[in-house]
């Protein structure tokens, strides 16, 4: 069995929220992944220095999945926690590290999906195609819990499409607006 | 008394899930036939194929099939049923449902509808413990309520009533459950919206907005003694179970008995729950909740007349199964001896038992409820463990339903013993594809203040800080992986930022391959193939 050389695992992003834990692992696997055979496995406990007995780590690693864009995602639950880990290509992880070089350094806009961090419904949408929208602005709200939660503008932009309605239920990561 | 026989032929069960299917168990072990009621969304479930028969009742919405009581009462008919077990939730206190039931020439497997209905005001059962000296959490005994019409008169006697229970206190629903209408006031000024938004809130969600002051008793340790009664009005308590962790008033762990409590303590709190249940007629199985404060005093707070989802910690310390007692008693036979003998035992219990719930539910993000189709699934096993669960890989639990996935209960000779088995039970235990309870319970399990007995309602805003921090969570996987020998070296270095850092709500629109692994789930289910949000 060929090994993946190596697997990135850090935040999400700088400066992410500490009480907002929703994505905070982000790990790319280079290597061939092809010879892994892990379909159901159990690898069982991961060290963790002094056995106690008392603090092993769980680790359970699920079948894969191909993407529609060719990668391959597995569900990693570590201590009951679970993770949606995707193992790509040394090759696919070159070009997008190169991309996203050539973008900071072209100052070239991506355009940002606005997705649901939780199940609910939408209560209301504040924002429409073509406005133009400052950080922090509220985009929406959703319903959760009988709970009431506002979705912001990360920064500044503008909105490309809105892809739900009041009433409408989303899943989590249920795309929400688009922009640019 | 020999039971012989059976208590019935056949046995409608009017609910779902794990409950449903513990209650089914306890038919077959009595040779009772029974007959199981299923929504849409629950059509092929355990629950129905582990019944004799079943009967389909409507759409997933509760509205429109666990809730439609003509329904099931018809089914039960249809089917030669001779009684309705309504387990916990939906029905099963709903007076007016047991009612139709007595009134359908069926036996209602609980306490009598008019028991049901007297007890479920909680101002009622208030005043009838008040009046047989079981202490009371002090506070009002009649509704309060200041009126948008309401002039200064009225306005100063609800200041001076709030002002005699004393600050901090609460708001709660006469009508309540589950922390709906339910506000915490610290002082007078916020008094008159409280009791607005408490009535309001109690109003949608039981169709009475009558709300009442009761003084915040805090910190405290949530504990409840099982009763089980005769119809002939003799009424045992069968032990008592501490159920202190809770989040948003929902119960997450349970155990039985009370760790840390005196013979005297127990025999007196076991005392009170029995003359109140004589005193309100109880029948069949019910619970007795208390709250029990720093000093050692026990204040009554509420009856649940019905089965608890934590029935089976007491189960297991008193050698008594509940549910086919629940199925005798609503036969109009006695107390059974056995029953009896465990109730002279349950001042000094052998043995202790702890009950968690493994729920649908990320304890990072608040105990929110997750969505997504339970992928593997494996149960813990092995001496001392029970599991009562009816979930199966693949199933998807419907948003309206309760988000509990299984109950894991462990049973050993101590508390030391029964929480070191929880350990393992839980280390045993492997759920995939949604994001569960697990690390709070494997928390617990570890927790030197629960090891030592520090318990009260806020256990957990005093002890969970969720995952310790971001970097120590993806820190966590890495090593996993590295340990599984998935990767050879892990870095641990945050990924060079695309977007300026996601704000609240907000989910940052960098390509996170975790975000997008999300979206691409469940390749094989069409319905979540879907670019944009899903359309009602």
């Amino acid at each position: 069995m060929t090994r993946p050389r190596a697997i990135e695992a850090g935040l999400a992003g700088p400066g992410r929220q500490a009480d907002d834990p929703t994505v905070n692992v982000d790990a790319t696997t280079a290597g061939s992944i092809e010879c892994l055979d892990l379909e159901h496995a159990i690898l069982g406990q991961a060290p963790d220095g002094e056995g106690s007995g008392q603090t092993r780590t769980r680790l359970a690693i699920g079948p894969a999945r191909r993407m529609m864009d060719g990668t391959v995602v597995r569900e990693v639950v570590v201590d009951g926690w679970r993770f949606e880990v995707q193992l790509d290509d040394a090759r696919r992880i070159s070009l997008r590290r190169r991309a996203s070089r050539a973008a900071s350094t072209v100052g070239h806009v991506r355009r940002l999906e606005v997705r649901s961090d939780l199940p609910g419904r939408i209560v209301r949408v504040a924002v429409a195609p073509g406005d133009t929208i400052v950080a922090g602005q509220e985009l929406l709200v959703i319903e959760a819990m009988k709970m009431h939660n506002e979705v912001r503008a990360t920064g500044p932009g503008r909105v490309v499409q809105v892809g739900v309605a009041p009433g409408d239920t989303v899943e989590l990561g249920d795309l929400l607006v688009l922009l640019d | 008394m020999i039971r012989s026989g059976r208590p019935f032929r056949r046995v409608l069960i009017a609910n779902r899930g794990e409950i449903a299917l513990r209650i089914i168990r306890a038919c077959q072990d009595l040779r009772v036939e029974s007959v199981a009621v299923y929504s849409d969304a629950d059509r092929g479930a355990a629950h129905v194929r582990a019944a004799d028969s079943s009967v389909h009742l409507g759409p997933a919405a509760p509205a429109e099939s666990y809730l439609r009581g003509d329904r099931i009462v018809a089914a039960a008919l249809d089917s030669g049923a001779e009684a309705i077990h309504p387990g916990y939730g939906f029905l099963s206190e709903r007076a007016s449902f047991a009612q139709q039931v007595e009134a359908a020439g069926l036996a209602w497997v609980g306490p009598r509808s008019e028991t049901i209905a007297a007890i479920g005001d909680k101002l009622a059962a208030r005043r009838l413990a008040d009046s047989i000296g079981v202490p009371i959490v002090p506070g009002t005994l009649e509704p309060v309520s200041i009126g948008p019409a309401a002039g200064a008169d009225r306005r100063a006697a609800v200041l001076d009533a709030a002002a005699a229970v004393g600050y901090p206190l609460m708001v709660k629903a006469a009508a309540g459950g589950g922390g709906r209408g339910m506000r915490r006031v610290d002082g007078p000024a916020a008094l008159e919206a409280a009791l607005a938004d408490g009535s309001a809130e109690a109003g949608a969600a039981f169709g009475d907005g009558s709300v009442y002051l009761e003084r915040e008793i805090r910190p405290a340790r949530h504990i409840e003694v099982q009763l089980l009664g005769d119809q002939a009005g003799r009424v045992v308590a069968l032990g008592e179970r501490d159920c202190s962790i809770q989040r948003r008033h929902q119960k997450l762990v349970e155990e039985a008995p009370a760790a840390g409590l005196s013979s005297a303590q127990r025999g007196s709190l076991h005392e009170l729950a029995v003359r109140l249940a004589s005193a309100a007629g109880l029948s069949n199985a019910a619970t007795a909740e208390f709250l029990l404060d720093e000093t050692g005093r026990f204040w009554f707070l509420e009856v649940n007349a019905r089965l608890q989802v934590e029935h089976g910690v007491t189960e297991l310390v008193s050698g008594i199964d509940i549910v086919t007692e629940q199925l005798w008693l609503a036969s109009g036979a006695a107390l059974s001896a056995a029953v009896l003998a465990a109730a002279e035992r349950a001042g000094a219990p052998a043995g202790h038992a702890i009950e968690v719930r493994i729920s649908q539910e990320d304890p990072a993000r608040g105990f929110s409820p997750t969505s997504g189709r339970v992928g593997r699934f494996r149960q813990a096993s092995g001496p001392g463990v029970r599991v009562d669960t009816a979930i199966e890989p693949g199933d998807q639990v419907p948003p309206d339903y309760d988000p509990l996935l299984a109950k894991l209960m462990v049973h050993a000779a101590d508390r030391p013993a029964a929480i070191d088995r929880l350990r393992r039970a839980l280390d045993e235990t492997e759920i995939g594809g949604v994001q569960t309870t697990l690390p709070f319970h494997r928390f617990v399990a570890r927790s030197p203040a629960f090891a030592a007995v520090q318990l009260s309602t806020d256990f957990v805003a005093d002890h969970w800080a969720g995952p310790a921090s971001q970097a120590s969570r993806a820190d966590a996987l890495g090593q996993a992986l590295l340990g599984a020998g998935l990767a050879e070296a892990v870095s641990a270095s945050p990924p060079a930022a695309g977007h300026p850092p996601a704000r609240g709500r907000m989910t940052s629109g960098r390509p996170s391959p975790w975000r997008a692994a999300r979206l691409g789930d469940q390749p094989d289910d069409p319905s979540q193939d879907r670019p944009w949000g899903r359309p009602r």
